[in-house]
């Protein structure tokens, strides 16, 4: 088990594409970190340069505090699962978890050993002797998984190893791995562009763009105090709703109408006014409601879910999300007032896009 | 417009009684057809009809008649026969080996040359498309002796003595080999390379992270995965070299599978006596041989790199 630190690190491809921005990072031991963003953000980059895979162009690397910049991936002692599994179709199970000990130096019953309590713990002591073609996507992960255990390495790197599995496999497999995070107690480095996966996951979530680093923190902190528009609208489901409005004497004005919201001091007079579907209700029986941030919208559609419903409304040219209590079904067309309570909101500066503080 | 939908043209009546699955059906040997009947009538006819031939002493002039096995017994007794079997054979156990082991370590290496990888890809290539005989003559013309032979030329300006290459009765078979290996290489590279790209880059690298150097990798991994095309390249350059025929008779044109019959390959030795002795019989009888060659060369190694489940 190790730390893993990152100074400054950056990767540069051919001529000057830079895929990952002198980036920091300090990675405890034993902590789960969830690297999330969308496709080209330079996570897996990233997680490629710690795993040895990739060549760094700038900064250091440390994992338990020794400098690994020029080091094999085998140096490294870490283990990496891959989206696609790697796991070898010509060999069986007991030979791909195996593979993990090739360069050990244990005696053959000492592997052996290995193995057989790694698939004790994964649920795959029945299929031991089975090709991999003749296993499900879920058990082919486990397979990898197995392979990166018998080693005992310092730290596991996770390359979006769920985007391969169905919807089900996937919620299932997603908590096997937290439980085996807290059994085995090692660092884990987890790639996905998945934000459930980041949040469900994650001791600390690192939410990356463009090869930058925007924010780093715990599931709940992301949730709650997003740094910016993008982290605002990339954590959490579905998305914040971002209304756009203009600062006025009083409050803001939306769409034309003024809107009392208490404001901060500071920023630009352009905002967007985030809040949350969840916290966005349509509720006749609460109308009225003295001090709340009220907005009307004509209903849009309606996605009912059972517990609650998902009202899609439009505000002006905006859409706009929000979410009606249990069985109350807004008509599509008919005009709705959704509020939040004050302290829900968050505001953000329309032109640097940055959160300004809570109200 | 009522009328036609209740009472469709009567043709059309069997055509919809079919299911899906059996229209399908009629629609594939509808297109098969043309082809089996071409194979029927081109191939298959003829060869069985070649293995009639061989039990007769048909040979142009007068009607076949049954002579029974009197054409293999001559075949066995024929001292020149074994000398082509040999040399078949030379081609086959030489050729192939060499051949594979030589494109392979060249896919192997070019797959991961990004430098004119298109161009030197090509370069190997192009003699896959050359023509056999102007390739063959290309080559005949870098063995001959000083001045004109490009090789002799060279070995003499490093001052080794010249070499008689097609001249020679042990240098002759090896010479043409290697314009044959050189003919099929391109093929075999190509073919090769598909098989390494299609190996996932992950399975590498997750053999890396595991600590496995270049060697064991190949071996492991590389060369398992490979299997299918390594058979498929086995098979198909097996019986390329048992039918080699183009390279050996234009190298040799003075003296077809010569010099004194040491460089003469089955299929030469068919057609010679097929259409210069005009014993169709014999000759059917030597294709005979030669088809069981192939055959049994060829259930061998589908045998020996069959998959072990």
């Amino acid at each position: 088990m190790a730390t893993i630190t990152l100074e400054g690190l950056s990767k540069v491809y051919g001529k000057g594409v830079k895929a990952v921005r002198e980036i920091d990072l300090d990675i405890a031991d034993g902590e789960f970190v969830v690297l999330v963003g969308p496709s080209g953000c330079g996570k897996s980059t990233t997680l490629r340069m710690i795993a040895g895979l990739e060549e760094i162009s700038g900064g250091t690397l440390k994992i338990g505090g020794r400098v690994v910049n020029m080091q094999d991936p085998k140096q490294r002692n870490i283990a990496m699962v891959f989206q696609n599994y790697a796991i070898y179709p010509h060999m069986t199970v007991r030979q791909n978890i195996g593979f993990g000990l090739y360069t050990s130096k244990l005696d053959k019953a000492q592997k052996n050993q290995r193995i057989d309590a790694a698939a004790e713990t994964l649920g795959l002591t029945p299929y031991l002797e089975r090709r991999p073609a003749a296993l499900s996507g879920g058990q082919r992960q486990r397979v990898a998984i197995g392979r990166a255990m018998v080693r005992d390495p310092v730290a596991f790197l996770f390359d979006e190893p769920l985007s391969n599995l169905d919807a089900q496999l996937r919620a299932q497999m997603r908590i096997e791995i937290k439980r085996l995070h807290q059994r085995l107690g090692t660092t884990i480095v987890y790639v996905t562009h998945d934000q459930v996966e980041a949040m469900t996951l994650a001791d600390r979530i690192v939410v990356m763009r463009d090869g930058d680093i925007l924010q780093v923190g715990s599931p709940t902190e992301l949730y709650e105090n997003p740094v910016d528009i993008f982290t605002a609208r990339f954590i959490g489901s579905p998305a914040m709703n971002l209304l756009p409005a203009t600062r006025t004497a009083g409050g803001v004005t939306i769409d034309g109408t003024s809107v009392q919201v208490a404001l901060p001091a500071g920023g630009g007079d352009k905002l967007l006014i985030g809040v949350r579907p969840h916290e966005f209700v349509v509720d006749p029986s609460r109308a009225g409601q003295p001090g709340a941030f009220a907005v009307e919208g004509v209903v849009d559609a309606v996605e009912p879910l059972g517990p609650e419903t998902l009202v899609h409304i439009k505000v002006g040219a905006t859409e706009a999300i929000a979410t009606a209590p249990g069985r109350v079904v807004p008509a599509v067309g008919q005009t709705v007032t959704a509020m939040a309570q004050p302290g829900s909101l968050h505001l953000f500066d329309a032109k640097t896009e940055k959160a300004l503080p809570r109200p | 417009m009522a009328d036609t939908t209740a009472d469709p043209a009567p043709k059309g009546r069997i055509w919809d009684k079919l299911t899906i699955g059996q229209k399908r059906v009629v629609w594939a040997w509808v297109f098969l057809a043309i082809p089996i009947v071409f194979f029927v009538v081109i191939r298959f006819y003829p060869t069985f009809w070649a293995f009639w031939l061989s039990l007769t002493n048909w040979d142009l002039m007068r009607p076949a008649r049954f002579i029974g096995l009197a054409n293999y017994q001559r075949l066995l007794n024929d001292p020149a026969f074994w000398q082509v079997f040999r040399n078949t054979f030379a081609y086959l156990i030489i050729g192939t080996p060499i051949s594979l082991l030589l494109s392979f370590v060249i896919a192997y290496y070019l797959d991961r040359v990004r430098f004119m990888h298109g161009f030197i890809r090509a370069l190997y290539f192009v003699p896959f498309l050359t023509t056999a005989a102007a390739m063959a003559w290309v080559w005949r013309w870098f063995y001959q002796p000083v001045p004109i032979g490009v090789l002799n030329n060279i070995l003499a300006s490093i001052g080794l003595p010249a070499q008689p290459f097609l001249r020679s009765i042990e240098q002759g078979l090896p010479s043409i080999m290697v314009t044959a290996i050189w003919a099929g290489l391109g093929f075999q590279i190509i073919i090769f390379m598909a098989g390494l790209r299609a190996i996932p880059q992950t399975y590498y690298e997750a053999a890396r992270i595991d600590g496995l150097g270049e060697w064991p990798i190949l071996r492991k991994i590389t060369l398992p995965l490979l299997k299918p095309t390594t058979v498929f390249l086995v098979v198909f350059s097996s019986i390329g070299f048992l039918r080699i025929f183009d390279q050996v008779y234009n190298m040799t044109t003075n003296d077809p599978g010569g010099p004194l019959n040491t460089t003469k390959p089955l299929v030469l030795m068919i057609y010679q006596t097929a259409f210069q002795s005009y014993a169709m019989g014999y000759a059917a009888a030597q294709t005979v041989v030669l088809f069981t060659i192939l055959l049994i060369v060829s259930l061998l190694q589908l045998w020996v790199l069959r998959e072990r489940k």
